[in-house]
């Protein structure tokens, strides 16, 4: 009997050694070693940058910002028949957002996601074991992004929750307010100004496609020309122009190259980098921008159907002068189809890249460019009173595409010299709309055109799923 | 670790047992005699042990017996596997001949519960069994498939017509909202995991069971604790009895046939569908536009094709369906054998398996074995073994969802202007449209030429060693393994669509293996009144499983169709692994035969909770009352047996998967350097309190048997509440997620049982009915304030189901239709519809803002059926068995979502719907249907109760008749028994529903997005004719 008693004993304590229940994953890394090495962090902070090809940002090309951008102002509308799948970008041509609108929803929560990102490197950088000046590097674009998230949010949704740590409790921002957007301006501000201090000034080609000096004294130029603080945005924006590391490229197709794309381009400052390869990298503005149902006859075999996504008005056809070079290589209205016969579709033309296999091609998509630097000056410096000094840098840009001189014009005429400009010189890189609403004229311009715009869609409505979630956000007016 | 109860418990054991072993024998008389079975054969190897004492024989090769009986005892027990023991009193005779009937499992019949068998008399908690004969009936892949309509509360649909699908299998309702639903599955004691095609199930043969029994209520499920809340399927395999060898051949052949073909519009129905679409679409799109305007002036959605403009008898009237339908064989042989005698008994078999599609390029072949052994190694002392081995080959089509990439829906959308093939035999191209016509891959070609391969090769084996350590307590030590091994192959060449389609081929190779080692004690006596049976144990399971791909793309040809053809573009590897500890026990008490008593406890341990609650414990009571067996009411002749239950018990639901309490980092590449650079981010939040979801259930039962056992009741209520769900939580995307796992919720599942067994004439004619029916009603009592609603997303469906509070988990939940404008004058005096115009949908303002829009939606309906039966009918005659077995289910709707994107002029669509459709003011349809219109301003193809349509059917799911020759001829035929048989499944369905079958579904097991129809793979109607013969 006591044989038995002593088995029951040693199968019930035996056999329970609890160590046989830790199972950690074997082929997926886990928070619980990470952040510790220069390696960890420079991983942590491609990931913060892979948030630019976030669907809510710049996606595989044709994320939620161009619809927000281009598609609700009058450069483009949607080529693609209407239903279920695209009401939420049909709702923004249409300026019927709804406080549920897909696309709106995305743009929120991809640029908050890449928020998080940031401030996990920037809570765990001061403790980590990494030399100094690996950590000024990985600081300065860690708040390079942060602040390019943040310019997104307030100018797309006005006042939004500010948050400067990494939450890691999924409770943790459930009643965490928006915060007024002169906090989150200066928050931005602040971060560029780190930014500009520790980041490169030339960036070898092995690191093109990350943040440099001069991508942040553009972007806080951008800043200050949207908070009218022009005095600071010309000294800031000339500091990119005097560094000479950028320059217009020769020929204006030349910038959206597949091939000389970024690495060999002086023009681009800061730009969302797309690789072909079936790699996961690629870019679709080429298939999905180009007519819908285009086929093979436009897009080649295995070039996919074309998506009709960004379709140019014709508003914006007739907005080049002419003898302009930039048109054809902008935008294109028509093409011919299977049978040979003209189909009259418009389509953007910007980032075409014969050949490329849909949704994978190389052109890259600049952020910021030295064109929209030299506009900016010139706008900045017309805003001062400065019209004559503006000049110069206006009639550079319009010398590379092929077009005269503009004399000395009046300020008010000048002001109106600098928008077209930027239309046509910017068409379809996600500045038309921001442009209109930072000038204040997106009522008159879009009113003209017979959009039923009104005062309140300068800011897009707060995601219903959000206001769900947190009682004390509240809805942006109009909505 | 301390387990004071189970250690307790066992000293207590022990201890009982010493007190219990001091009888000794007296002077003694002989006796002798010879067993036989119901056919008076004689039974050799059978156990015949003098009752009160441990004095026993065995039958020798002759059936002959001869025991000394100690004076004063007066009784023999006569005990031998698959027979009805008997007590036969001695009456000072010295020769006593004794037969024993067969156990066919009436009244008497043992039940396999977690653990162990008990008696069906004595069961306390809510168990249906399911023997041989009625799985057997059914030609079919999977023994899930047969118990469809026979067993109450047991809700099997199979909405994927494809040999060897998956079905979804419910026990009592839906108690889990993001983990898994299906039952724990128990193959001879052995619980095992999904892995490889379909269910486990899938992999063995239907012919190899001996018998299924399910496992209901807490009470009989808490043995399996965090695994037990979604009930239990336990499967016997047919074991070896001691006797002469029997061999078994079956062989079955026929045919399938498609069930329901829909019926589409014609060419000339469908040119004037597509213009009215295009037409209506370009006038409310484009500002300007004029009807008469030609092509070039349209954008390219709105061109009218011009053959449609042409001469339209000149064109062919395809219906694509008939190109990817086809008469498809089904065929099984099975040769087994068993036998053995009192020390070694054998059951081994053989199968093979083959099921042709009614999709062109679709099947399922397997191969299957057992051996089931036994061996009796001395008194004391017994060990066996059960080995599976299958293999499966499924040859797949790409059938469901989206035209974009499957047959289904590609043949239901293709213009039946275009023949299916050339004049010279080519595929007719569909895939580079003109004139605003959309891509289509060719069915036909889609169907043959993307390959989508599986095998898998499956070894279940567990052993078994038992030992008497006292004659009432004894030690059982089971090891097992179950191995899976299976490989997918996919090949897509370019031909199918050259615009968007590189060939490509895929490669996954997945490994899972499982082993488990479980040590119980049991130990069974009777104290004169007093009967108790307990067991208890310890158990160590542990899974592993990886899996590996590659895919690889830029292929210069065709010629090589798999991976090594073209150039390698991706692959990876995943491994999970989880281990379980446990204890358990369970003590079954009797007190006079009458009030019985079953307390049953479970303690998990799991690798998958957070380290902050890896333990739980799962208790549950029972108490029955054998009401017929009180003196008071023995002496109601009509009243056979009548016996009250009620349990109650707590379980869990451990489907959480693997890591998920685990914080993890996902990649999150980009390009730095013109180049791929890896990047991570994290993924998943930390939850160190993650943790198994709970189910407490009430069951109150009755089980009643009248005249006899003529008519025969069970009927139960339950009230299921599953509580700490596992809940896929909406996080403010402020946190740089937008998801997180937590425990919370609540869930209802109440409903009544009901099932009835007849047998309504005995004599020469035979006439049994079955019936049983369920009705169940889910509700979600709470969800929590940071994801008040879940919405359900399948086949590109988005949020067409929502689970909240109040409402069944996954209802449809969309805007509510109140008609079809007649008039544009109508659209415009309602209002809220800025766009709509004659013929499109007017939808409730539910909100009352003054127009419609997302916030006007709500529950519009349920998938789940408010209740399902079965109603069974089998008759014999002489030789002749006739079985007619139906099945249904009441109320559960359906959303038509082919149904749906088939209204623009584009695709194809149901005839009904081109006669019954808005016209205009003067032709306004049915009132129902809209226009065809393509772009529809109003966005006709929001989701409302337009699309949700009524899924009650009722099935007669199988009719065989059967027929077996006399013994006469079959003696003489030296032949134990010659039977064949013809079978007929589903036969015929009522319903109201449009599509192809009313058990549908696009979400594979999610039962939150269940009800979808959207390209399905349809049911087959299967001819087969079999033969079978035992010698």
């Amino acid at each position: 009997m006591k044989k038995i008693v002593s088995l029951c004993v040693l199968l019930l304590l035996g056999g329970c050694s609890e160590s046989f229940l830790d199972e950690v994953p074997q082929a997926e890394r886990s928070e619980t070693n990470f952040y510790r090495t220069t390696e960890d962090f420079y991983n942590a902070v491609v990931g913060a940058y892979s948030t630019l090809k976030n669907a809510g940002l710049y996606g595989s090309g044709s994320g939620a910002l161009f619809a927000m951008t281009e598609v609700v102002s009058d450069n483009t509308d949607l080529g693609v028949t209407r239903q279920a799948l695209n009401a939420s970008t049909y709702e923004i041509e249409d300026l019927l957002v709804t406080i549920t609108n897909a696309t709106v929803g995305s743009a929120w929560t991809g640029h908050y996601l890449g928020i998080a990102r940031t401030n996990a490197i920037l809570d765990r950088l001061p403790a980590a074991a990494v030399p100094q000046a690996g950590k000024d590097r990985f600081e300065g674009e860690a708040r390079f992004l942060r602040a390019l998230f943040y310019f997104n949010l307030v100018r797309l949704f006005g006042d939004v929750q500010l948050i400067t740590k990494e939450i890691a409790s999924p409770y943790g921002a459930n009643t965490l307010t928006r915060s007024p957007a002169a906090e989150v301006y200066a928050l931005i501000v602040e971060d560029l100004k780190v930014a500009k201090e520790k980041l490169p000034a030339t960036l070898p080609a092995a690191e093109a496609g990350r943040a440099s000096r001069g991508a942040a004294g553009a972007l806080l130029g951008k800043v200050y020309l949207t908070l009218k603080q022009y005095d600071n945005a010309v000294a800031v924006l000339k500091e990119v122009i005097e560094a000479k590391t950028y320059d217009l490229m020769p020929g204006f197709a030349a910038v959206f190259s597949p091939t000389t794309s970024y690495v060999a381009n002086r023009e681009v400052i800061f730009a969302v980098p797309y690789v072909s390869g079936q790699i996961g990298q690629g870019s679709e503005m080429w298939s999905n921008w180009a007519p819908f149902n285009a086929g093979v006859a436009l897009l080649g075999t295995g070039g996919g159907n074309g998506g009709g996504f960004n379709r140019p008005t014709a508003d914006l056809a007739g907005a080049f002068e002419p003898g302009d070079l930039r048109k054809e290589a902008s935008l294109l209205t028509s093409f011919k189809n299977a049978q040979g016969r003209d189909v009259n579709d418009a389509y953007v033309v910007k980032f075409r890249q014969q050949g490329a296999l849909a949704g994978d091609s190389d052109v890259d998509f600049p952020v910021l460019r030295y064109a929209d630097v030299l506009l900016m000056v010139a706008e900045a410096l017309n805003e001062t009173g400065k019209t004559a000094e503006a000049l110069p840098f206006l009639n550079q840009v319009r010398k590379r595409a092929g077009l005269a001189d503009k004399p000395l014009l009046s300020q008010a005429d000048f002001r109106l010299a600098v928008e077209q400009e930027r239309r046509v010189e910017l068409a379809f890189e996600n500045h038309r709309w921001f442009d209109l609403v930072r000038t204040g004229r997106y009522l008159p311009v879009l009113s003209a055109k017979g959009f039923k715009i009104k005062d309140f869609h300068r800011f897009y409505p707060i995601p219903q799923r959000e206001i769900d979630l947190n009682k004390t956000l509240t809805q942006n007016t109009g909505y | 670790m301390k387990t004071p109860f189970v250690l307790r418990l066992f000293l207590s054991l022990c201890a009982a047992v010493l007190t219990t072993a001091g009888l000794m024998a007296q002077p003694s008389a002989t006796v002798s005699g010879r067993v036989t079975d119901e056919n008076a054969q004689t039974l050799p190897g059978v156990n015949v042990t003098v009752k009160g004492t441990q004095t026993g024989t065995t039958t020798s090769a002759e059936g002959v017996y001869r025991l000394n009986v100690p004076a004063g005892r007066t009784v023999l027990v006569i005990s031998y596997v698959g027979y009805l023991t008997r007590e036969v009193a001695i009456d000072g005779r010295s020769t006593l001949d004794v037969q024993l009937q067969p156990d066919n499992k009436t009244l008497g019949e043992v039940v396999v519960v977690g653990y162990g068998t008990q008696e069906k008399k004595d069961l306390t908690g809510a168990i249906a069994s399911v023997g041989a004969k009625d799985i057997q009936k059914l030609p079919v892949s999977g023994v899930d498939q047969a118990l469809q309509g026979q067993v109450a509360g047991l809700q099997i649909s199979q909405s994927n017509g494809a040999p060897g699908a998956n079905t979804s299998i419910l026990i009592r309702g839906i108690g889990s909202i993001s983990g898994g639903n299906e039952p724990l599955f128990v193959i001879d004691g052995y619980p095992v995991t999904n892995s490889g095609i379909g269910n486990p199930l899938n992999t063995i043969n239907p012919n190899d069971i001996e018998s299924v029994d399910v496992l209901k209520d807490a009470s009989s499920t808490a043995i399996y604790g965090s695994r037990g809340s979604n009930g239990v399927i336990m499967i016997t395999t047919r074991r070896g009895k001691a006797g002469k060898t029997r061999i078994e051949v079956d062989a079955y052949t026929g045919f399938q046939e498609v069930a329901k073909k829909l019926d589409l519009m014609n060419t000339r129905e469908f040119a004037q569908f597509v213009i009215d679409g295009r037409n209506n679409g370009y006038l409310d799109n484009v500002a300007g536009a004029n009807i008469s305007d030609p092509n070039s002036k349209r954008p390219n959605s709105y061109q009218i094709p011009s053959v449609l403009l042409g001469d339209l008898s000149r064109l062919p009237d395809t219906d694509w369906q008939d190109a990817i339908f086809r008469q498809a064989p089904i065929r099984n042989y099975q040769i087994a054998a068993s036998g053995g005698n009192e020390n070694l008994r054998y059951s081994v078999s053989g199968g093979y398996f083959n099921q042709k599609g009614i999709i062109i390029s679709s099947g399922l072949e397997r191969y299957t074995f057992r051996v089931n052994l036994d061996a009796r190694l001395s008194d004391k002392f017994n060990v066996g073994i059960t080995m599976l081995p299958s293999f499966t080959r499924q040859d797949d089509v790409s059938a469901i969802g989206h035209s974009g990439g499957a047959v289904v829906q590609s043949a239901l959308s293709l213009p039946p202007y275009l023949p299916v093939y050339n004049a010279d035999g080519s595929y007719t191209v569909t895939n580079q449209p003109t004139e605003g016509n959309i891509s289509y891959p060719h069915p036909v070609q889609l169907a043959r030429e993307l390959t989508i391969e599986g095998t898998q090769f499956r070894f279940f084996g567990n052993a078994y060693a038992e030992y008497a350590l006292l004659k009432d307590l004894k030690f059982r030590v089971t090891l097992g393994t179950d191995l899976n091994y299976s490989k997918n192959r996919r090949f897509q060449p370019n031909t199918i669509d050259p615009t968007t389609i590189l060939t490509n081929a895929s490669a996954t190779n997945s490994e899972a293996t499982n082993w488990l080692n479980e040590n119980t004690f049991t130990y069974k006596k009777r104290f004169g009144d007093h009967a108790l049976d307990a067991v208890a144990g310890f158990t160590a399971q542990k899974a592993y499983a990886n899996s590996m791909n590659a895919q690889a793309t830029k292929f210069p040809d065709n010629l090589i169709d798999n991976i090594n053809g073209g150039i390698v573009n991706a692959g990876g590897e995943s491994i999970t692994v989880h281990t379980m500890l446990s204890y358990l026990a369970r003590v079954n008490y009797g007190y006079k035969d009458r009030y019985l008593l079953t307390a049953t406890l479970r303690r998990d341990g799991s690798s998958r909770f957070g380290a902050d609650n890896r333990w739980g414990t799962f208790p549950s009571a029972s108490v029955g009352w054998r009401v017929s067996e009180e003196p008071f009411l023995k002496g109601l002749r009509f009243l056979s047996d009548l016996k009250l239950r009620a349990s109650y018990g707590l379980t869990g639901n451990n489907a959480i998967g693997d890591y998920r309490a685990i914080g993890l980092l996902r990649d999150a590449n980009y390009v730095i350097g013109n180049a791929l650079t890896p990047g991570l981010a994290r993924s998943t939040f930390t939850n160190g309190l993650l943790g198994w979801e709970s189910m407490k259930q009430l069951d109150l039962g009755i089980d009643l048997a009248l005249f006899n056992n003529r008519l025969s009741i069970t009927a139960d209520y339950y009230d299921k509440r599953n509580t700490d769900m596992l809940f896929n939580i909406q996080t403010p995307s402020a946190t740089g997620l937008t998801s997180a796992i937590v425990n919370l919720g609540e869930v209802q599942n109440r409903g009544v049982e009901l099932s009835l067994t007849t047998r309504n004439t005995t004599g020469a004619f035979k006439w049994t009915t079955g019936f049983n029916l369920t009705a169940n009603r889910n509700r979600v009592l709470s969800m929590s304030t940071e994801a008040e609603r879940i919405f359900s997303t399948a086949a590109g469906r988005a949020n067409y189901a929502v689970t909240q509070a109040g409402d069944p988990i996954g209802s449809f939940f969309g805007r509510r239709t109140l008609g079809v404008f007649q008039t544009d004058e109508e659209a415009t005096a309602y209002g809220k519809q800025p766009f709509a115009k004659a013929g499109d949908f007017k939808w409730a303002d539910l909100n009352n803002d003054g127009r419609v829009d997302d916030n006007d939606r709500e529950v519009i309906g349920s998938p789940h059926p408010n209740l399902f039966f079965g109603f069974n009918n089998n008759f014999s005659y002489r030789g002749f068995t006739l079985d007619v077995l139906t099945n249904g289910m009441v109320g559960q709707e359906i959303f038509d979502a082919t149904f749906m994107i088939n209204n623009a002029g584009v695709q194809n669509q149901l005839r009904e719907v081109y006669e019954n459709r808005y016209v205009s003011p003067a032709q306004p349809g049915n009132g129902v249907y809209g226009r065809s219109i393509r772009g529809s301003r109003n966005n006709n193809n929001v989701f409302s109760t337009s699309y949700l349509f009524d899924g009650s059917f009722w099935r007669i799911r199988n009719v065989s008749l059967s027929y077996t020759l006399p013994g006469s001829l079959t003696n003489r035929l030296k032949m134990n028994g010659i039977r064949v048989y013809a079978t007929a499944t589903n036969l015929f369905t009522i319903t109201k529903y449009h599509g192809y079958d009313p058990e549908v579904s696009n979400s594979g097991d999610d039962l939150r997005a269940a009800g979808l129809d959207f390209g399905t793979y349809p049911q087959a109607r299967t001819y087969t004719f079999g033969l079978n013969l035992t010698f």
